[in-house]
């Protein structure tokens, strides 16, 4: 009963976060997102007993969100050999709408990045403390701060001319 | 790097669903499910197991006859490359993904290494062993039916054979490309 009410609060405090991090690795696809977020929450449920708190509890889940987002990459491609920025004219067409083409193409960008840039990334997205992201990732805090800054020049250079 | 901080923000602001209760069911139903079908595999193999045993024996205590080796041949194979199938996404699930990223990707690697090995000694193999299996049966097919309809099997079990290898080559791409992502 303690270990039910535990994965409740953990999961109400957690969702949305593990929910975007999936959407990092799905193309923004939220229904994809939110299947792989419920994987996620499977796993932290299995795993609750043998936690032992060597490190936050939102640090554990993260590990578990980037490390099963990573296995999903093996069953479908995200990626496409289209062009970056002929999917987002298409895109800017249909919808008009700036703000999300921007995100929409940001989404497109990350997935043309390895599967390590990709893992920091959409943590440094979510706000999350770059030293808390170097135990997830289990790197360097320098490490971790070079690396986003490059990946941060990459993508902006994606973003505004559709290339990496 | 203001434009990163605006779509940080709207990156932010993208899914903002408030999980529920039924979420919860969901993910309970889930991990039932899952418990269910670890002990379903569990019965699936140690039936596999079974049966090879039972057939192995019987096999050779009763009878020496080619069309028997040929069935042989195209089953024991084919039965062992369920198993270690099997085992091997048993051996995936039980990864745990609890530790970081890096450690992560490292035992990812390596798991997948050992599935090149699978595909790049074990399914030939097997492949070719069920091939063999199956001309040795051609004889007593032949015998035993009119032309015609030896003539259809003949056609149709080159068509899946090469199928089959078709959608292996295929898999095995797959798996492939993934390890060199994680490189």
């Amino acid at each position: 009963m303690k270990e039910n009410i535990k994965f409740e609060q953990i999961y109400y405090n957690n969702y949305n976060k593990v929910v975007r991090i999936c959407m990092g690795y799905v193309k923004g696809n939220e229904p994809l997102a939110q299947d792989l977020a419920q994987e996620v929450f499977v796993k932290v449920w299995e795993g609750l007993e043998r936690f032992k708190g060597e490190s936050k509890i939102s640090t554990w889940i993260y590990r578990i969100t980037v490390n099963t987002c990573l296995l999903e990459l093996r069953k479908k491609k995200y990626t496409s050999n289209k062009n970056i920025e002929d999917q987002a004219e298409i895109y800017e067409v249909d919808s008009h709408a700036q703000k999300e083409s921007q995100l929409n193409q940001l989404h497109r960008c990350i997935q043309h990045l390895s599967v390590d840039k990709k893992a920091l990334i959409v943590l440094e997205m979510e706000d999350i403390p770059q030293k808390e992201i170097s135990v997830i990732l289990g790197l360097s805090h320098e490490v971790v701060r070079t690396r986003i800054h490059r990946i941060k020049n990459e993508l902006k250079t994606c973003i505004l001319n559709g290339t990496l | 790097m203001e434009l990163f901080e605006n779509l940080k923000n709207d990156w932010q602001n993208q899914s903002t669903q408030i999980p529920t209760d039924d979420g919860i069911k969901i993910i309970s139903n889930k991990i039932k499910a899952l418990k269910s079908k670890q002990r379903i595999t569990n019965i699936v193999l140690l039936a596999t197991v079974a049966i090879l045993v039972f057939f192995f024996f019987y096999v050779a205590a009763y009878t020496q006859s080619t069309a028997t080796w040929g069935l042989i041949l195209m089953i024991l194979p084919l039965l062992v490359r369920v198993i270690i199938e099997l085992l091997s996404i048993k051996k995936l699930d039980k990864l745990n993904k609890g530790i970081d990223f890096k450690s992560f990707k490292i035992k990812l690697e390596s798991y997948y290494k050992s599935r090149k090995q699978v595909h790049f000694v074990l399914t030939p193999v097997v492949f070719a062993v069920y091939v063999i299996g199956f001309i040795m049966l051609l004889p007593n097919f032949k015998q035993a039916l009119s032309s015609g309809f030896y003539n259809y099997i003949l056609v149709s079990s080159v068509v899946i054979i090469l199928l089959l290898a078709f959608f292996i080559i295929k898999e095995i791409k797959k798996e492939l490309l993934f390890l060199n992502e994680l490189k």
